[in-house]
């Protein structure tokens, strides 16, 4: 997905766009090179120093250039946090933030290299867009459209080489669900690349006679309520999985929505408990810990229909 | 864009009692405000605004303008009072300073106020954004500069350090940044709350060209901002002594004004001063 933004970025630079790419140290982390050997005078390394990174990136984008920050999200939402909320969320300015492996992709690098926490932090924010891609053919659409509008936008663009699904080949729309499979009584919504573990789940469960619903959503800033609350209005189960704490990230928002629109839909949230961090383990282990692969999806939804049928 | 006023200094002087004036009258009628900090920027915004700075409040979205950021978000009455002699939005609209739904808030805010380039108040960030800014300008081959006015007691926020460092390594001469030296911040003496000296030494080793000038003479700083256009790949750095609360002297000096306002008597003697 990384070399699928940096394509992105080379054929708009060619294209002419005024864009320039801002990193803290992060050429490797962000598969920069390619971009960097074409356009060296439009990649702008600041060095280990993110709060520059971010303020510096607010500079150019009033300078009339679109900025695109790429280093890892735990940085750059942790350590630039309130450059985020003031120079780009507050002010407005027309900057496109890349939170680069984020989640636990770090796995044994532990906590401090995590961001489990990010969606929930910039939901807490005015103002700025929120994107997880769920695949590369949905990252080019996204990239190309964050390009073309104005406004701050942050992606959470996962390291997972994922491959493209049939259901993100029409473009990219902000606020839209991205419904992979329609099933019946539960539904399983996924953020960003999550999707992949749900879907495989689905095929699974189906062999099982279990027939689920699998929604992908890769806005959680726009979002369009009116088809969330259909979805949900439509099962009498949901399970969230994401790669995030269950506090703040989709599953809150799903929570939310059946709260405040009293839906009555029974709700499941995988991800990293409330109050944890994830473990210092290999992001594999993590995923199986906390049911997030597709044998544990399918553990989590063999109990829920069972619970059904009680 | 050349600035349309290039007052002399003592034009310049005359701006800046004017400014002073409407600063006392506007704290004293929303009540509130960082007086101190306001009054001991106003000589440079009185410099700036009527003599180096090209802006022009008809133009205020023309990307050939110079940028100036106040980084010291709190010294915004100084600013407003400031663009509003210079004519950027009318003077009435000092009178709802702080004001719900006010076009002046607390803080600057560039969604409101004509003139206001960028959303500051908390400290250390107008550096990092000016940086950005005179580096884009370079890049895309713009002669616009970019101004930037830092509080002392800012000087606290690692960020001006990582924005110091970037200008040095990007050889960014078409920033100017202006030190607004009063020596005191919120709860006492810089140097007593964290050692700020030698400062000139440490920006010089940043990569800055160094001037220090009074910062409430605009003859001084006039010529130094005139001294200091040149293309020698240094960004520049004005160390302006200041005295805090400058031109009242009851105000001047004394940490206690940082957001303390006149009341009562002080309001009639604080103009009488001025006048």
């Amino acid at each position: 997905m990384r070399e699928t933004m940096v394509d992105v970025l080379i054929e708009e630079a060619q294209a002419g766009t005024n864009l320039v790419v801002l990193v803290s140290d992060s050429t490797s982390t962000s598969k920069i090179k390619p971009f960097q050997e074409q356009f060296p005078e439009k990649l702008v390394n600041l060095g280990i120093a993110e709060q520059n990174m971010v303020g510096a990136a607010a500079g150019m984008a009033l300078g009339g250039m679109i900025p695109i920050t790429a280093n890892a999200a735990p940085f750059l939402l942790g350590r630039s946090n309130e450059q985020v909320k003031n120079d780009i969320c507050y002010s407005e300015t027309n900057v496109k933030l890349v939170g680069l492996n984020p989640g636990f992709a770090y796995g044994a690098l532990g906590p401090t290299h995590h961001s489990i926490d990010d969606i929930s932090i910039m939901r807490g924010f005015g103002s700025i867009s929120i994107f997880a891609p769920q695949d590369p053919q949905e990252t080019t659409h996204l990239f190309q459209y964050m390009l073309h509008n104005e406004g701050p936008m942050y992606v959470r663009l996962d390291s997972i080489s994922a491959e493209s699904l049939a259901a993100t080949r029409e473009g990219f729309f902000p606020g839209k669900l991205t419904l992979h499979r329609q099933g019946e009584q539960l539904v399983i919504m996924a953020l960003g690349t999550s999707i992949h573990p749900c879907l495989a789940a689905a095929e699974t469960l189906q062999d099982a006679g279990i027939h689920t619903s699998v929604v992908g959503v890769s806005s959680i800033r726009p979002m369009d309520y009116d088809q969330l609350e259909q979805i949900l209005r439509a099962h009498k189960t949901v399970l969230t999985v994401e790669e995030h704490s269950v506090h703040g990230g989709l599953g809150s928002l799903v929570a939310e929505v059946i709260a405040e629109k009293q839906l009555g839909t029974r709700l499941k949230r995988s991800g990293i408990d409330e109050g944890s961090f994830a473990p210092a383990d290999p992001a594999d282990a993590i995923r199986k810990r906390y049911r997030l692969d597709a044998e544990g999806i399918v553990g989590t939804v063999k109990e829920l229909a069972g619970g059904e049928k009680r | 864009m050349k600035n349309s006023h290039l007052l002399s200094p003592n034009q310049i002087k005359e701006k800046a009692r004017r400014i002073r004036k409407k600063i006392i009258e506007m704290n004293s009628h929303a009540g509130a405000g960082h007086t101190g900090a306001d009054l001991s920027e106003t000589d440079i915004l009185a410099v700036l605004y009527f003599h180096i700075l090209g802006v022009h409040p008809a133009r205020i979205g023309d990307p050939d303008r110079d940028r100036f950021i106040l980084s010291k978000g709190h010294g915004v009455g100084g600013l407003y009072c400031t663009l509003a002699e210079a004519g950027f939005f009318d003077e009435p609209w000092l009178q709802t300073y702080l004001q719900a739904g006010s076009h002046l808030p607390g803080h600057p805010v560039r969604q409101k106020t004509p003139g206001v380039e960028f959303n500051t108040g908390a400290l250390g960030h107008g550096l990092p954004v000016a940086f950005g800014l005179a580096l884009s300008a370079k890049k895309q081959k713009l002669p616009w500069k970019t101004y930037v006015l830092l509080g002392d007691g800012e000087l606290g926020e690692g960020s001006n350090w990582e924005a110091a460092m970037a200008a040095a390594h990007y050889k960014l001469d078409n920033l100017t940044v202006i030190l607004d030296r009063n020596t005191l911040q919120l709860a006492d003496r810089t140097e007593i709350i964290m050692q700020l000296e030698p400062l000139q030494k440490k920006w010089e080793a940043f990569g800055f060209e160094v001037h220090c000038v009074d910062g409430n003479n605009p003859e001084d700083l006039l010529n130094i901002f005139n001294t200091v256009q040149g293309d020698n790949g240094q960004p520049k750095l004005i160390l302006a002594r200041t005295t805090k609360g400058k031109g009242i002297s009851f105000i001047e000096d004394k940490a206690a004004w940082h957001h303390r306002i006149p009341v009562g008597d002080e309001v009639f003697a604080a103009i009488k001063e001025l006048e």
